[in-house]
């Protein structure tokens, strides 16, 4: 808006995420209504401490360590066993390949067959 | 990337950003693709789990905006004690420049300049500038014409006194 004086940008050194797209998040969030603007600096804050967070306990956790890579199981491993991480499940299927996931079809098969002698 | 459900749900914090603080947290740690993309993700369900808890929260009060209290109080209430501290000095800063700002705006104000005049003298400041602008745009349009009606001009003067000396062009050129 021209209009508007532009003014400097606040308490903007120690975050390093976007505020705008966090405040837009939580809008998407249902029933969320207004957010009060340093709430909304807190939220940022508090995101940008959770990605510290996993990746740390994910790399230190996990198996990446030896080979100073973080990977996707690493992540999944953390989330597993952190119970803070607990929410993420749903969106974190743990990748299986396919010849595992037929082996354990095969496995549950068998296991319901031998349940009905 | 196929997205799921409507465009509310494709909203991510930027990659790079993500990315960024991925490296200052693991400095010289390859990062798989893969695991890039999820922590996006884990962001965004972040967020959404923080906003609902706060604003359930805020919802047993009796405010009606959810307030930095009640994001601390849902922080706790999730397990992530842990960051309180860090999130309370944000909202300490937040209060300083807030403070800083309202002294500033009232020294300004000392100098008996409130807030609508400075809009008012930018406004006529941005005029004058838009003027000054359309000045010189149409200088330069002049000047250009000018130039141009001059390169005619010669060019028709250079064309006429070929003409009248070309007979003495065309004989010289024989005897080459």
């Amino acid at each position: 808006n021209a209009n508007k004086i532009k003014r400097t940008p606040d308490a903007k050194k120690s975050i390093s995420l976007p505020v705008s797209r966090v405040r837009l998040i939580m809008k998407s969030s249902p029933d969320v209504s207004s957010i009060n603007q340093d709430a909304l600096f807190l939220t940022t804050k508090a995101t940008e401490l959770f990605v510290q967070h996993l990746a740390l306990s994910s790399f230190n956790n996990g198996s990446g360590k030896d080979s100073n890579t973080l990977e996707y199981s690493d992540l999944a491993k953390t989330t597993e066993e952190n119970e803070t991480f607990h929410f993420l499940t749903d969106i974190l299927p743990k990748k299986i390949l396919a010849r595992d996931y037929l082996k354990t079809l095969e496995q549950m098969q068998e296991e319901e067959e031998e349940a009905d002698l | 990337m196929a997205s799921s459900s409507g465009n509310d749900d494709d909203l991510t914090i930027p990659r790079a950003a993500i990315n960024k603080m991925i490296k200052e947290t693991l400095p010289n740690v390859r990062v798989a693709n893969d695991a890039r993309e999820l922590v996006v993700n884990c962001c965004t369900e972040f967020i959404h789990l923080i906003s609902s808890e706060a604003n359930e929260i805020c919802n047993k009060s009796d405010k009606k905006t959810i307030s930095p209290e009640h994001v601390i109080n849902a922080l706790e209430s999730l397990g992530f004690a842990s960051y309180i501290t860090e999130v309370k000095d944000v909202l300490q800063e937040c209060k300083t420049v807030a403070l800083k700002r309202r002294k500033a705006s009232s020294r300004l104000e000392n100098l008996g300049i409130p807030e609508e005049e400075l809009l008012r003298q930018q406004q006529e400041l941005f005029a004058k500038a838009r003027q000054q602008q359309a000045e010189l745009a149409q200088q330069e349009w002049l000047q250009v014409q000018q130039a141009a009606q001059q390169a005619q001009m010669a060019a028709a003067s250079a064309s006429a006194a070929q003409q009248a000396g070309s007979s003495q062009d065309e004989d010289e050129e024989d005897d080459l």
